[in-house]
């Protein structure tokens, strides 16, 4: 069955979510696509469109933290980088997201 | 030669990049991908990441140093390349 019809629907709901926090999903067509891709095989396995980047615990509290837009959860880590971990989502300012490091939290400054 | 292991997503591009990139340089590495892997596996990883502080992935250890995200002038500067 195509992912297409689930991975346009998550478009539209989660531009919606990120947009009024200063974040777009980014501009590199290809990883938006894969990422939403995975999203959907995610959502299919477990029920919730978990982060592709992030590690179920098992722990619904701590899961809770890595559905996307998992922004809200991490936002001075990821205003930082100017990006979520996994790199849907950037600063709306950010043309060139492949110039973005992916750095850990002690590495940008916060605990 | 530097021992390397990973711990992966396989749903996680940045994991699929460093295996790449080890790879285009001939660096044999191990990996586990967490989310393929049994819940003693699991449980096992989450354990080690949590003593580091992390749970953030790709993860990669080499030589003993763990390097977190995807940071490919970290690792070729680690493996001396």
């Amino acid at each position: 069955m195509s992912t297409e019809p689930r991975k346009e629907a998550l478009r539209f709901f989660f531009a919606r979510i990120v947009g009024p926090l200063g974040y777009k999903f980014t501009p590199d067509a290809e990883m938006m696509d894969f990422l939403l891709e995975q999203e959907v095989i995610l959502e299919g396995k477990h029920g919730i469109p978990f982060c592709p980047c992030q590690p179920l615990r098992h722990d619904p509290a701590r899961d809770m933290q890595i559905v996307c837009p998992c922004i809200p959860f991490h936002r001075k880590h990821f205003d930082a980088l100017k990006r979520c971990w996994c790199g849907l989502y950037v600063h709306k300012d950010v043309t060139d997201p492949n110039a973005l490091p992916q750095l850990p939290p002690w590495e940008v400054g916060l605990d | 030669m530097k021992t390397v292991t990973m711990y992966a997503l396989s749903t996680c591009p940045w994991c699929r990049k460093i295996k790449d990139l080890l790879t285009e340089h001939g660096v044999p590495f191990d990996f586990i991908d967490y989310d393929l892997a049994d819940e003693a596996t699991q449980k096992r990883i989450m354990e080690e990441l949590d003593r580091e502080g992390t749970s953030l992935f790709p993860f990669v250890r080499i030589d003993g140093i763990p390097v977190t995200g995807y940071q490919p002038d970290r690792i070729l500067e680690l493996l001396g390349l």
